[in-house]
């Protein structure tokens, strides 16, 4: 494989641990991917302070980089210019401290339910003992409602389980900060709701900060404290973050009847349809 | 019309030997130039009603007709741009539409038609990609050229089967802007299949709502008024953008809701204790006219032949029967046509009682009776009734009706209300016992009532009291008396269900038979039922009947309607008239989520269910609007709009029915 | 650390094209010469029995080494010949299997009564070993080549028959709703829609059938003799020259490898890029 060079490797700006307080802090990153005809800049200049227990939607056209952000953030990416520090430790790899979901839930089609989950505790918890983690797995299965399911294959259940048990495994390390990349943009609309109001639960229950792409504007609502809109790549910015502010715990119905709700939605869609509208080639 | 969806069923049959009733009854009209969307939950039927306009499926029953001819076949002028853009992965963007081109203009030039594949080409804006394969494209685009090869053959009616369900929800807003441009250019008939209530309302004329599958109908036809040409911001910022999105998705939520509740209750049903199938039935009723098809199945044997055993219990009040059946004194009663509505609901701030009905066991049969005094007095009409009454405003003319939610009391609020006559400031409405009326007429204690027959014509023959109005006239064919039965009976007993809806759907039809009618006056004159002279039934069921000491009588072959017409069906369109007027007079609140009370208590399934099982041709009829004896037209996609139009009416909240849990607190009770 | 992918190709440099030839032209052959020396050491030169390659080269050098087109009348031909009239027999016989099979799948592909009633027929037929038609070709057809070639149709037949009725059964709904919608003719069905989606398959079955016909050859030319590279093979069993059986072998063996690579490389001209 070849390995890309970096033009600015992180080596040419010192990293200076970052003063401030914030929890997760995405600190003036960019992004640049060399290619044959040149550098492109993916992310330019992003900053974006996350607080501890906080739930961000991160919301975009596709192409504006909004993966790449998060895979940052994940370890999975390095920036070119800028870091990611979280707790004032900078990013610089995976770690179970952060768990990413996935859209196509990343699942072993060979393992049960039950192995899928169980495979990520052991690989964390080293120092426990079997029945200890036996005894987080069933926890986790049932905090998604898949007790029943437990000795299913992935082949043999819904989209919707398969998603559960993506954020199950997630879950079941206890990760600070969780990592939700369009989780449910593959389901349908009655199991794309069951499964956000799962997420709050689990979110409020476990008091994990929670960082989540979404197509959705109706999701971003109702999930996210802030909504962060990016502009479109190359060249990706943050454009604008939008407070969010309904009062938890929300119900869907009654926020979607507000007048703040149709404000803060109309507002969105103008960001993304007007002001950036993405033209397909 | 332009398209005709006609009264369309479609039925699979499954590999156990049953029968899937994926659609029924599905009737709707599509103008030319119209863009309509079909929404609903996934497994609602919604693709198959569009594989059937475009001719790719067959109806099971009745069909679909473009311009006036029968749809068979696919062809080109029923282009279907289907979800996985159905391109040939082997043909460019430009081979990909000229095959469309070349196919359909055969007797075109070369010339021609490449200036149509270029001319389609540009309308997607595909110029660059014009020699890319498909895999080359992204998804958007490949749907691009999907659109671009349906418009290029000029299609009559252009089918979208969630064109843009497979892109992320952010790419889809860019290209519903696209099509909504080049639909409104190309003015093209549209049909949508869609699951995205923004992409639903930006683009169609009118949305038809989908309830789920199985015997998935059309719930409610929302019609989209909003100025064309359209731009996605400003549709957003029109004020009725938002209060109509909120309508479809209260209905999506609704069938959501019954959805889990159906698959709840079939996961509980394994769980539950089978149980030895119900014969033995107490089903309570009251001693009037049309409780004949309770009498006919009982006495000429159709319970019998259905294999169920029936103790009829005569009642005294329709409180007793509303109570017979909330306590399980009965399994199942004739009730009042709005008892189950309100019953479910909540009357008079009780809590709801899930209550479902699957038989209407008559229609009209109703008069409104006033003394002889005002007869003298010259209140002859609804309109010398209001002069009667504003000349005398000492005096409080009382009123007799028979429940809050019998037709009776609706009927009558609604012909006082039409004439101007405040029926709860005006005149003093009272509860009564039916077969009281008589007694208190004559004794002066009311000075009218509104009630079944035989009472109306036992004033007359008294020379105590005339008639001024029957619903013949207030209106024709107005459902009357219901089997109402408590829901979680009808889910724990379906056969029981099946057979009484069946026992009395003959019933009905022999009730209806009109060499039959002496019969059935003969036996509801016995003890068991009315115990009334035979001279008293006999003018509202063979005629003539009388209206007054000087009417000479008039046979009313329609006075009572036990099954002609369709009568039996439970239609949803009826409930939501009676739901409006509930909510008028302040009975029960306006329910927010009114499309799923209907679909739980009004089971217009099982009904067709029984007719087939008797080979019975029962449909629903369609959901038309349609007007009472006033003018003012019902339009059941808009029942809201129908009350605020009627100028006498009291305030009324609008609430969601919690139905589950009214239901789950019943079953709690009974386990 | 993951390293990340480039987005586009890099521009390829020519030392790392060479080492990319060389990345893949070394490993095999050490591997034969590896293969080779073993074989010479196990059969050593002057030992009786099977010829080391020392032994098989000189033996064989002149003339079918250095001349594979001497011709001393008869049979007594350079291999370059027998391997010719091998082929021209193969050919003939394939050709005849493709378009037999390819039409005859097509049609039984299409219409699921004669698939339903013929199927069975097949799947019989297909097990039947190409060398037990011999007998009965011969009775058919009374002289040798004929019957030769019709063993390599009747091998080379079936794998391409039962690819082209599969090919042609999972063509998508999609492509099928299409036709229907359009209503396009059977010609342009068949030529833009049938043909383009069923071909991996048919050259899957084509691929196949011409390994099998060339198996077929060599062992249909053993029993009816005349110029072949099977003939030459048996014809040297009888007068025991050990190494010419080595040589044919590796002729019989170069020619199949290049037959199923030539089949590959139409097919990828052909057959359109599946999309992901």
């Amino acid at each position: 494989m070849t390995t890309t060079l970096q033009p600015m490797s992180s080596a040419t700006f010192p990293v200076i641990p970052s003063p401030a307080s914030a929890f997760l802090k995405i600190d003036q990153v960019s992004k640049i991917y060399p290619t044959a005809d040149g550098p492109v800049t993916v992310l330019d200049n992003i900053s974006l302070d996350v607080q501890e227990g906080e739930f961000v939607c991160i919301i975009g056209h596709s192409g504006c980089g909004k993966s790449t952000l998060v895979n940052m953030v994940s370890g999975f990416n390095r920036p070119s210019s800028g870091q990611v520090t979280l707790q004032n430790r900078p990013i610089t790899e995976p770690g179970p401290d952060r768990m990413m979901v996935f859209q196509n839930y990343c699942l072993l089609p060979w393992l049960t339910v039950y192995e899928n989950v169980y495979l990520a505790v052991d690989a964390v918890y080293t120092d426990k003992s079997k029945a200890e983690k036996a005894s987080i797995v069933l926890d986790r299965l049932k905090m998604v409602g898949l007790t029943e399911a437990r000795d299913k294959q992935p082949g043999q259940i819904s989209g919707g389980m398969k998603q559960r048990v993506a954020i199950a495994r997630a879950l079941a390390i206890q990760p600070q900060v969780l990592i939700l990349d369009e989780p449910f943009g593959a389901l349908d609309a009655i199991t794309k709701e069951e499964l956000q109001d799962e997420l709050l639960a689990i979110w409020r229950q476990q008091q994990v900060t929670v960082l989540m792409i979404t197509h959705d504007i109706d999701e971003a609502l109702y999930l996210a404290d802030r909504l962060v809109m990016m502009t479109n790549g190359p060249n990706a910015q943050i454009g604008e973050i939008m407070d969010i502010g309904f009062a938890r715990p929300r119900n869907r119905s009654a926020i979607m009847a507000s007048s703040r709700y149709v404000e803060l939605r109309n507002s969105a869609l103008d960001f993304l349809y007007n002001r950036y509208a993405h033209l397909e080639d | 019309m332009f398209v005709e969806v006609d009264h369309v069923d479609k039925v699979f049959p499954l590999a156990n030997g049953g029968r899937y009733i994926a659609l029924e009854n599905i009737d709707l009209q599509i103008k030319q130039g119209e863009f309509i969307s079909l929404i609903g939950h996934s497994g609602c039927g919604k693709s198959t009603l569009l594989n059937m306009i475009a001719g790719l499926d067959l109806p099971s029953k009745g069909g679909v007709v473009l311009e006036g001819r029968q749809i068979t076949a696919p062809g080109p002028d029923k282009m279907v741009v289907f979800q996985n853009y159905s391109l040939l992965p082997w043909l460019t963007v430009r081979e990909n539409i000229a095959l469309a081109v070349n196919e359909v203009y055969r007797d075109k030039s070369a010339s021609d038609r490449r200036e149509i594949i270029e001319h389609h080409i540009d309308l997607v804006n595909l110029r660059p990609a014009a020699k890319k394969r498909p895999a080359q494209l992204s998804g958007g685009m490949k749907q691009r050229v999907a659109i671009a090869r349906a418009l290029s053959i000029r299609p009559k009616l252009l089918l979208l089967d969630e064109p843009f369900g497979a892109l992320d929800a952010l790419t889809r807003g860019g290209l519903q802007e696209q099509l909504m441009h080049i639909c409104e250019e190309s003015k093209v008939t549209a049909v949508m299949v869609t699951h995205d209530v923004d992409e639903a309302l930006l683009l169609s004329d009118r949305v038809v709502m989908l309830t789920n599958g199985p015997a998935s109908h059309i719930g409610q036809i929302l019609t989209v008024d909003l100025p064309r040409p359209r731009q996605r911001m400003q549709v957003v910022k029109h004020p009725d953008y938002y209060p109509m999105r909120a309508e479809i998705i209260e209905f999506l939520n609704q069938q959501k809701r019954a959805k889990k509740r159906q698959a709840e209750l079939q996961s509980s049903t394994v769980v539950m204790v089978p149980q030895l199938p119900k014969t033995t039935l107490n089903i309570g009723f009251m001693p009037l006219t049309d409780c004949a098809p309770l009498a006919i199945a009982q006495e000429k044997g159709f319970f019998a032949k259905h294999g169920l055993t029936v103790n009829l219990q005569k009642t005294s009040s329709w409180d007793d029967i509303a109570a017979g059946v909330a306590e399980q004194r009965f399994d199942a009663a004739q009730m009042v046509a709005a008892m189950p509505l309100a019953m479910t609901i909540g009357m008079n701030g009780l809590p709801g009682v899930p209550t479902s009905t699957s038989l209407v066991l008559s229609r009209n049969g109703n008069a409104i009776t006033l003394s002889q005094e005002l007869y003298e007095r010259g209140a002859q009409s609804l309109s010398e009734l209001k002069s009667v009454i504003a000349l005398d405003q000492d005096r409080r003319y009382r009123i007799g009706i028979v429940h809050d939610c019998s037709m009776h009391n609706l009927m009558l609020r609604y012909w006082l209300a039409a004439g101007n006559i405040d029926p709860d400031q005006e005149v003093d409405l009272v509860i009564l016992p039916p077969q009281t009326m008589v007694d208190k007429l004559r004794k002066g204690e009311i000075d009218g009532f509104c009630v079944g027959e035989p009472w109306g014509s036992q004033a007359v023959v008294e020379g105590i009291g005339f008639v001024v109005a029957t619903d013949l006239e207030i209106w024709a064919g107005n459902p009357e008396k219901v089997l109402g039965v408590r829901e979680d009976w009808q889910q724990k007993n379906p056969a029981a269900m099946l057979a009484l809806v069946k026992a009395l759907l003959e019933a009905c039809e022999f009730c209806d038979e009109p060499r039959h009618r002496i019969e059935v006056a003969e036996i509801l004159s016995g003890a068991n039922y009315l115990g009334v002279p035979l001279l008293a039934l006999t003018p509202s069921l063979t005629g003539p009947y009388i209206r007054s000491s000087t009417d000479p009588g008039q046979v009313l072959p329609r006075f009572h309607q036990f099954h002609l017409d369709n009568s039996n069906c439970p239609r949803r369109v009826e409930g939501l008239w009676i739901l409006s007027q509930l909510a008028r007079w302040n009975i029960t609140p306006f329910p927010k989520n009114w499309s799923e009370v209907l679909e739980r208590v009004r089971r217009v399934d099982i009904f067709l269910e029984a007719s087939r099982q008797l080979g019975q041709v029962g449909i629903e009829p369609d959901r038309d609007a349609f007007q009472l004896f006033d003018g003012l037209v019902f339009d059941p996609d808009r029942p809201l709009e129908y009350l605020r139009q009627q100028k006498i009416s009291r305030d009324y909240p609008v609430v969601q029915i919690d139905l589950d849990s009214a239901a789950d607190r019943l079953l709690a009770r009974t386990r | 650390m993951t390293a990340t992918i480039p987005k586009s190709k890099s521009l390829s440099l020519k030392p790392s094209q060479l080492g990319k030839l060389v990345g893949t032209v070394l490993p095999p052959l050490v591997a034969l010469l590896v293969l080779l020396t073993l074989w010479q050491i196990v059969c050593p030169e002057g030992s009786i029995g099977l010829p080391g390659p020392i032994q098989v080269w000189k033996e064989t050098f002149d003339p079918y080494i250095i001349n594979p087109f001497f011709d001393k009348g008869l049979t007594n031909k350079g291999l370059g010949w027998q391997v010719l009239a091998s082929l021209q027999r193969v050919m003939s016989g394939f050709s005849l299997a493709a378009i037999v099979g390819v039409s005859v799948g097509i049609l039984v592909g299409s219409n699921k009564l004669i698939f339903k009633a013929i199927d069975p027929i097949f799947q019989v037929l297909r097990t039947v070993p190409p060398l037990a038609w011999l007998p009965l070709s011969q009775v058919i057809f009374r002289s040798n080549e004929p019957s030769a070639i019709f063993v390599i149709f009747i091998t080379a037949v079936w794998p391409i028959l039962i690819n082209t009725i599969v090919g042609v059964q999972q063509i998508p709904q999609d492509y099928i709703n299409v036709k229907r919608v359009l209503r396009l003719s059977k010609v342009t069905y068949i030529t833009k829609i049938l043909l383009p989606a069923a071909l991996p398959y048919i050259f899957t079955g084509l691929r196949i059938g011409i390994g099998l016909s060339w198996l077929a050859i060599v062992a249909a030319e053993m029993i009816i003799g005349g110029v072949g590279i099977g003939f030459f093979i048996f014809d040297s069993y009888t007068n025991s020259l050990m190494s010419q059986i080595i040589i044919g072998l590796v002729y019989v063996g170069l020619v199949g490898f290049a037959l199923d690579r030539l089949v590959g490389f139409i097919a990828s001209k052909v057959v359109a890029q599946e999309p992901k």
